[in-house]
């Protein structure tokens, strides 16, 4: 299976292995997934329906209001956390967010090694929060 | 990261658990974003109430919530205490100050509400219920730092005042709020507010709504991150006018700064704007951008209705008399719930003035601390069908709801509200 490693800026350490789960437009904040059970149900959302919940979240940044984060945070204290985030480039919203989930997290990559056009839903990743190094395994 | 002495007295514990916690946070926040050093903030807005989001935690013990949902921690950290240098105020609260049949919630939610907002108050906040807290003398200055909940307050802090402030959150609000830091990062760097986009504006734009529409048509158009220069031949601007501008931009793209030569602190004319920084693009709004906007908010058709609400954000003294002034004398249709929503000091003035009597005999309610979409399905579900006179408010409902979504300038939402219905006249077209 074709393998590709990308490396970005390491921005909250751990290492963790998951399903890739990739939202190039982001997830609308307010209201955009359900806490309780990690589910997208942002209505023009590509993943509606799909939960967060142990997947490794693959996102371009945040969208919209000043309570993006409040959302995930919800989502951290009801249990239905990703394993760890990958951000094209980090916004002050997900930066909160990432401060508050405390999973495993790797932003600001270089331009052409975008994540969310090199991975898709489904593939496999490693990542390494220490050293800002993804490994995806393609599906 | 460098870190001063006090702040690293301050992670040491020696100012308690609380700002330690608080700290940390925004220690391992600016960590992510990669500052390398934190500024103090002297103003915060923060959001206190028993917001619907809460709900997840199985608990109504404001203290384990707070530290569960605010400090990401288990364990149990009393917040007690907000900076002894930082102005702290109070955003919205899913209530009203004082009413909760009319919004169609229990007494014991109402009181949950009223027992978490007065917690806050104990440690601290100054109560306000506010997503305007300009309205109550909440105004950061030039270059001071600020934290804020409400999106249109981060552009309009930024933009018009000069501030500094980020989009980060309803958590790093608190942690702000009670350690006085946040990361240098951002909008608190004076290089990263130069403009980026050239937008040139071809349509006239004079009334409320249409500024509230060029907040719409600009922030479909934005790239991501990018900082607007609106350049247009604007005549008759005010503070209203701008901060409904702001508040829509913020809405509709992830906008945090945006100037507008001869109006905000950082632009003089549109090469000040720039200040030597790379041009990234050019986008040009014409009348048909505003027609699109509009169109995309205001459902088709007319229908009796139910519900009409005004004030979003929060109205000010004068926009409640000219309420008043187009009422006297009226009524309002009895099916419709027809509400005007503002601060709570802002309603005391409609009450010295005279304006909450003429509103209240028209049939209409002065509500406070608040807004429809804040109070959520409960109230919402209720109604068939909503007016709103405010791209915002229209937008959070139409996500919330599949029910019919009616949005015009104040004086059409009134006449929908007087016949208790919406027609196709009182659609906004040039």
């Amino acid at each position: 299976m074709e393998k590709i490693t990308i490396k970005g800026r390491g921005a909250i350490k751990g290492i963790v292995e998951g399903e890739a789960l990739v939202c190039p437009k982001s997830i609308a904040g307010w209201g955009g997934i359900d806490p309780a059970t990690g589910i997208i149900k942002e209505p023009m959302n590509v993943n509606k329906g799909k939960t967060i919940k142990d997947k490794i979240l693959v996102m371009s940044g945040s969208k919209g209001s000043n309570g993006w984060s409040c959302y995930f945070g919800a989502a951290r204290a009801a249990g239905a956390t990703p394993k760890g985030w990958l951000f094209t480039s980090i916004d002050s919203s997900s930066g909160v967010a990432s401060a508050i989930m405390q999973i495993p997290t790797i932003v600001d990559f270089p331009e052409d090694q975008d994540p969310c056009d090199l991975i898709s839903n489904g593939d496999w990743i490693k990542m390494d929060g220490n050293t800002g190094i993804v490994e995806i395994t393609k599906k | 990261m460098i870190l001063t002495e006090k702040e690293k007295s301050i992670l040491d514990g020696k100012d308690g658990k609380l700002k330690q916690t608080a700290l940390e946070n925004v220690v391992r926040y600016a960590d992510v974003l990669g500052a390398k050093e934190l500024c103090e903030v002297t103003k915060a807005t923060v959001f206190c109430g028993a917001h619907n989001y809460l709900n997840v935690c199985k608990t109504d013990d404001f203290q384990e919530l707070f530290s569960k949902m605010n400090l990401g921690k288990d364990e149990k950290v009393p917040f007690d205490k907000t900076h002894e240098n930082c102005y702290v105020q109070s955003c919205v609260a899913p209530c009203d100050q004082f009413e909760y049949k009319a919004l169609h919630q229990s007494k014991n939610y109402f009181d949950k509400n009223s027992n978490f907002v007065d917690e806050c108050r104990k440690a601290g906040v100054i109560i306000a219920g506010s997503c305007a807290p300009y309205l109550t003398g909440w105004l950061p200055v030039q270059g001071e730092h600020f934290v804020t909940t409400e999106s249109g307050v981060t552009t309009i802090g930024n933009s018009l005042w000069g501030a500094m402030g980020n989009s980060d959150g309803i958590e790093a609000a608190f942690w702000s709020a009670i350690c006085g830091r946040t990361p240098k990062w951002g909008n608190h760097i004076k290089e990263n507010r130069y403009a980026t986009h050239h937008v040139k504006v071809e349509a006239e734009i004079n009334t409320l709504l249409e500024w509230d529409l060029l907040g719409k048509a600009v922030g479909m158009k934005l790239p991501t991150s990018s900082r607007p220069v609106i350049d247009g031949d604007f005549k008759n601007v005010n503070f209203t006018k701008l901060a409904q501008f702001f508040t829509t931009i913020s809405m509709a793209s992830n906008c945090e700064i945006c100037h507008i030569p001869g109006y905000t602190s950082e632009a003089r004319d549109v090469e000040d704007a720039f200040r030597g920084n790379e041009f990234q693009g050019e986008i040009t709004i014409t009348e048909e951008d505003l027609q699109y906007a509009y169109d995309l908010m205001c459902d088709d058709g007319s229908a009796d209705i139910e519900f009409v609400s005004l004030g979003c954000p929060h109205y000010n003294i004068d926009m409640l008399k000219k309420v008043a002034e187009y009422l006297d004398g009226k009524k309002i249709h009895e099916r419709v719930h027809f509400m005007v929503w503002t601060v709570y000091p802002i309603k005391s003035m409609a009450d010295l003035n005279g304006y909450t009597k003429i509103i209240e005999e028209a049939g209409g309610k002065i509500y406070t601390s608040s807004c429809p979409t804040t109070v959520g399905n409960v109230f919402l579900d209720k109604y068939s069908n909503f007016v709103f006179d405010s791209y915002k408010q229209a937008r959070s409902v139409k996500s919330d709801t599949d029910k019919p979504v009616y949005y015009g300038d104040m004086y059409n939402c009134m006449d929908a509200a007087i016949n208790g219905r919406w027609e196709e006249d009182n659609r906004w077209k040039k």
